[in-house]
């Protein structure tokens, strides 16, 4: 049975779920109701509405199941790799070993946002000197702390440099609490000077080739780690065959954003989709799951657009969203107020692209991280956001803000500039934080400010 | 036919009638907001039907704008700010380029197209800085009414320099000030100079060469001085700046009755 396509919330989604059951769906073993993840107090859940499909549900189920299977992966032996301020680089070389599983500690700064209840973790961190004037991913000493969210990991291995102060700072004062990080550098992606090499990397950006070697250089410090962390060797072999499995989760992505934002009617929630895209930096503990997670949710949205049903208006605004929201709820109000996701990026784009397989995979992985958006300027970002633009169709484009995240502070007003300036359409600059119930007014009221600039423009 | 347009702002609700034949303004009238949202908008518009003796059957639609509109359930249809002053300054002023809007809670400014269109906007985020509640907090400091505000500032020799980030932060330097014993205006001055730089910060670049400067903060003397030093451009105050929002909601109000009787 195939439920119309709708939003639910989570009290809704106890009666959908034994609808989904009778028509007998068959779930992976951390399958469930979605109810029982608040049943230790998350009321937050209960705040969203989520997708009503058996693939909404197998995704949700996927991402709020990670510390349950990273515990089972520790007594099942495995080591477990804590990939710090990475987008995408350091997961996939670990997902090489049959020995080792990777997550990503920095996903706990979404924890105060779906945990409401679980507000201990910003206080775990301000007593340590982190306060709010930090990106909320400072949630992440919290849960480092409490052992609640994520089990304490074998190694930790976190890239510093040209990516995020705030988080190398927090991460700093994790190392001052005794949490061992092995660091590798992220140089600033530059061009190449007139007598270097200039390389091409994926994303349409260039580099020196000195900056690739650079970058190979401390990959392979971290190879020489996890080849000590498990005892077995990660050969090239084993890189080209775990590319090309990353590939998949990436072409899947590629396609699932393809279909979903050029779509007549929108297919699928913008909040589901947010989720999906971030599989792609960390695959939430489990590459092969990734991978039917996202079969599912690509083989629904075929569907529904076969049957010309969606979840948003076939009259909704086109929105290019920049930046991942803190607070989830911001995706669904988007929604709310006549709008539709057609077009992102949050953070992680070069995450999405193709991992080159015509080169060395140490050299693919290295031009994989310089690719990185938070490596490069705000300049080369706009340029991509642009493009991505063109290709979608959007309509406006919202930049949200993260409170207190460095990356963001400006970057956000370069990105409005740029795209004003070569595409002349809409811009809205706006701050999400963590909890945003008491700014949801506002927010709200700004959102619909700029879809109805945008369907007055379609009159015009 | 008769159109009503109700502006429920944070600090005043206001209304405007406007004949939907010839697009004349019949009426306004403003009033304090307060908690009961709903009733004072109510009372609003059943006094104003009765003072200019218009029966309720004679309003063809009625459109809310402002914070609160959509508290106010008997309106056909809400719409935001940023299109109601649109169109309220384009019915005065039809080749308007940019609109400032600066209101009791927050500040805006809408870039319009040579076809009248909304191009883009911004507005303040987080932080009052940029709007009147900026200037309730430095009329309470310094005793003097709102109104006063204006003809104090005029008399600055040298205006405070104030920070234009956070109204908290500029309360305790505005205590600061007076225990230096700086003059009231100077830091009047210096308010509405931070008031304006807030407003520059949020504008960018590329403004257009006049700006039409509206909302209840316009009717504050010195206001339209303050936003000219420093965008460097001529700044015109909008005829009826309180009522802008209403008056764009009513007129949007006869295009939703036309719309919805053919």
């Amino acid at each position: 049975m195939t439920p119309k396509a709708c939003k639910i919330t989570l009290d809704q989604w106890n009666k959908q779920y034994e609808l989904l059951c009778s028509s007998g769906i068959k779930q992976p073993d951390y399958g469930g109701t979605l109810g029982r993840h608040f049943e230790d107090g998350d009321t937050r859940l209960r705040t969203l509405q989520f997708d009503n499909s058996a693939a909404a549900l197998r995704l949700w189920n996927f991402l709020l199941t990670e510390n349950e299977r990273l515990h089972k992966a520790r007594a099942n032996g495995k080591k477990i790799v804590g990939t710090m301020k990475d987008l995408g680089t350091i997961p996939v070389m670990v997902y090489a070993l049959q020995n080792a599983i990777a997550f990503y500690p920095d996903g706990a700064w979404w924890t105060p946002c779906i945990m409401e209840t679980n507000e201990g973790l910003f206080k775990i961190t301000d007593s340590l000197g982190i306060d709010e004037s930090f990106c909320p991913v400072r949630a992440m000493l919290g849960a480092f702390l409490n052992e609640e969210h994520f089990p304490v990991a074998d190694i930790l291995i976190c890239s510093t440099g040209a990516v995020c102060d705030d988080f190398s700072a927090i991460a700093q004062r994790l190392e001052s609490l005794g949490f061992k990080i092995n660091w590798w550098e992220m140089p600033h992606r530059r061009k190449a000077d007139k007598n270097q090499d200039s390389i091409n990397l994926p994303g349409g950006f260039s580099t020196p080739a000195t900056q690739i070697e650079f970058v190979k250089s401390e990959l392979e410090n971290i190879r020489s780690l996890l080849e000590t962390l498990t005892g077995e060797k990660l050969t090239d072999q084993k890189l080209i065959k775990v590319i090309a499995k990353a590939n998949v989760v990436r072409g899947l992505l590629a396609e699932l954003r393809h279909i979903v934002f050029t779509a007549q009617i929108n297919p699928l929630p913008a909040l589901e989709m947010l989720i999906a895209e971030m599989l792609a930096i960390h695959f939430c503990s489990d590459i092969g799951e990734t991978i039917l997670v996202l079969q599912d949710l690509l083989k629904e949205a075929k569907l529904r657009i076969a049957n010309k049903e969606g979840v948003s208006n076939k009259n909704a605004a086109k929105i290019f969203w920049v930046n991942p929201v803190a607070d989830l709820k911001a995706m669904n109000l988007l929604e709310e107020c006549g709008g539709r996701v057609c077009g992102t990026d949050y953070l992680f784009t070069h995450a999405l692209d193709t991992i080159p397989t015509d080169i060395a995979p140490m050299e693919a992985l290295a031009q994989m991280a310089l690719a990185d958006g938070m490596a490069g300027s705000s300049f080369d970002r706009a340029e991509r956001i642009c493009q991505d633009i063109e290709k979608f169709g959007s309509e406006a484009i919202i930049i949200s803000r993260i409170p207190g995240a460095s990356h963001c502070a400006i970057e956000g007003t370069i990105i409005a500039d740029i795209v004003k300036q070569r595409l002349r359409i809409p811009t809205l600059e706006i701050e999400i934080p963590t909890l945003s119930d008491g700014l949801q007014q506002p927010i709200k009221n700004r959102i619909e400010a700029l879809i109805e600039v945008v369907l007055q423009r379609r009159q015009k | 036919m008769i159109c009503a347009g109700i502006d429920a702002g944070s600090r005043a609700i206001k209304i405007a009638l406007i004949d939907a034949d010839n697009s004349t303004i019949i009426a306004t009238d403003v009033t304090d907001q307060g908690v009961a949202q709903e009733n004072l908008a109510k009372n609003l518009f059943e006094n104003i039907l009765k003072k200019n003796s218009i029966s309720r059957k004679e309003i063809g639609a009625v459109i809310a704008t402002g914070y609160g509109r959509n508290a106010i359930s008997f309106a056909d249809k809400t719409i935001t700010e940023i299109t109601c002053h649109a169109a309220g300054v384009k019915h005065f002023i039809p080749d308007v380029r940019a609109i400032i809007d600066i209101g009791g809670q927050d500040s805006k400014l809408i870039r319009l197209n040579e076809n009248g269109c909304i191009e883009d906007f911004a507005m303040n985020d987080r932080c009052a800085a940029g709007t009147g509640c900026f200037l309730e907090m430095v009329s309470k400091k310094l005793s003097l009414t709102l109104h006063l505000l204006g003809a104090v500032a005029k008399e600055s020799k040298k205006p405070a320099s104030i920070s234009s980030m956070c109204v908290v932060f500029a309360e305790t330097e505005i205590v600061g000030l007076m225990a230096e014993q700086r003059s009231p205006a100077d830091i009047v001055c210096g308010v509405q100079n931070a008031i304006a730089s807030r407003i520059l910060s949020m504008a960018g670049r590329n403004m257009p060469t006049e700006i039409i400067f509206t909302g209840g903060v316009a009717m504050i003397n010195g206001m339209d001085t303050a936003i000219q030093k420093t965008f460097e451009r001529p700044v015109k105050i909008s005829p009826q700046p309180q009522m802008t929002g209403a008056i764009g909601a009513a007129i949007l109000a006869i295009k939703h009755y036309k719309t919805t009787s053919n």
